[in-house]
């Protein structure tokens, strides 16, 4: 996508609009599967397509192509989590016994998919759209990867090293980098 | 013990990589120096971010998937519902002139409408024109005196009016002349990248949009051959 792309869907161009759903279809549809897939994956595509169809009512409040894909992606984490709370919910009223309780992960913590105490908990659609697009912007490749590799996949110092091509010594400073990264962006609101 | 030691110890505790030998190593450094565990405390909540952001992130740059099919109509209808033309009754959108002026680091209240209004074309057989020109942000940005100028040229001996909300160009809109004679109202809409063209005579009503495709000049040329058309 480039800025002109971006003024012909302001004004409706259904060209520019049918490149536009091809194109973020694949990060709506993988932000409401993260929320959506132990729970209610039936879901998934229908609050996919109804991302983009926000991101249509908002396009016009968009002032640089960069931000279509992050906003696409708060919107369809915004809309996945009230679902989410809005099934739980009924459940809950209406006295059935199903467990609510989150999965857990391979080290035991919760994967609770609308803890309050999450870092997009208390974020305004626009705002998390922001954060998400400045943490692709400024973590400097390899961090994102390592910090994926390290937390999420679980691999040790040794296997980064191995599969990113950079020194078993290095893997901490980008550890290091990252998280300095994510802090300056997120923050910590020990409220939460 | 240096800090890179710590870190890599701490990283692997919260990651549960640590064996036993560097488990013992960072309690007896958090031990020793007490006010690590403020360091490593911050470090745990660093790791709990990285572990709710990056799956997100992670999200964000796939490319996996095909839109499907049937979504496709369903969405189009949505686009021309929303933002399609012709939409001549669509006010421009406020949370985009809201954008301009934050990108604008203008702290002032009072956008500018720029408007045009004055019977300008008249011949024995052709309509009454009347131009107006709405921008929301026009003042601010020094545009709205250059785009005033081209409007001028297309249907010389304008005047220019000044309006502030959209209101006044509503009823301006509706306000026509009356008598027999055809009138045609010209809108261009700074904010929706369009001109707009009403027409009117008698009891009947006509309208038409102009997308800014190529230039407001040669828009406004095209809005004049059609208004000259009818």
């Amino acid at each position: 996508m480039n800025p002109s792309d971006l003024h012909a869907l302001q004004l409706g161009d259904e060209t520019a609009w049918d490149a536009a759903f091809d194109w973020l279809w694949p990060t709506v549809f993988a932000v409401a599967q993260l929320k959506l897939q132990p729970f209610l994956p039936d879901e998934i595509e229908d609050v996919a397509i109804e991302s983009l169809e926000e991101l249509v009512d908002k396009v016009r409040t968009v002032k640089s192509v960069e931000e279509l894909k992050p906003l696409a992606a708060s919107i369809s984490h915004h809309r996945a989590v009230s679902l989410l709370r809005e099934r739980f919910a009924k459940k809950r009223g209406a006295g059935k016994t199903e467990s609510l309780d989150a999965p857990m992960d391979e080290a035991g913590h919760t994967n609770d998919p609308v803890s309050e105490t999450s870092p997009f908990a208390k974020l305004e659609q626009k705002e998390l759209a922001e954060r998400l697009r400045r943490s692709l912007a400024e973590l400097k490749p390899p961090q994102g990867e390592i910090l994926s590799d390290f937390f999420l996949h679980g691999l040790r110092y040794e296997e980064i090293a191995q599969k990113r091509g950079v020194a078993t010594g290095s893997v901490g400073v980008y550890l290091k980098r990252g998280l300095e990264t994510l802090r300056k962006i997120w923050g910590r609101n020990e409220n939460n | 013990m240096n800090d890179e030691r710590f870190f890599d110890l701490a990283m692997k505790v919260i990651a549960r990589q640590a064996g036993d030998a560097e488990r013992a190593e960072l309690d007896a450094l958090l031990a020793r120096e007490p006010e690590l565990r403020a360091e490593f405390a911050r470090l745990q909540a660093d790791a709990r971010v990285a572990k709710d952001v990056l799956p997100l992130a992670n999200a964000m740059e796939a490319t996996a998937g095909e839109f499907p099919a049937y979504a496709r109509e369903r969405l189009q209808t949505k686009v021309r519902q929303t933002l399609g033309h012709p939409a001549a009754k669509q006010k421009p959108d406020q949370s985009l002139a809201w954008g301009w002026r934050w990108i604008l680091g203008l702290a002032a209240a009072t956008a500018v409408i720029v408007l045009v209004a004055l019977p300008t074309f008249r011949t024995p057989s052709g309509p009454v024109v009347q131009v107006a020109m709405l921008d929301t942000v026009g003042a601010v940005r020094g545009a709205g005196t250059n785009e005033t100028e081209i409007l001028k040229q297309q249907w010389k001996n304008s005047t220019v009016q000044t309006f502030d909300q959209t209101g006044p160009l509503e009823n301006w809109e509706t306000n026509w002349p009356t008598g027999g004679k055809m009138t045609a109202k010209v809108i261009y809409d700074h904010a929706a990248g369009e001109v707009r063209v009403l027409l009117h005579k008698g009891n009947k009503s006509q309208q038409k949009t102009f997308v800014i495709e190529q230039d407001l000049a040669t828009t406004l040329q095209q809005a004049s051959d059609f208004i000259h058309a009818q």
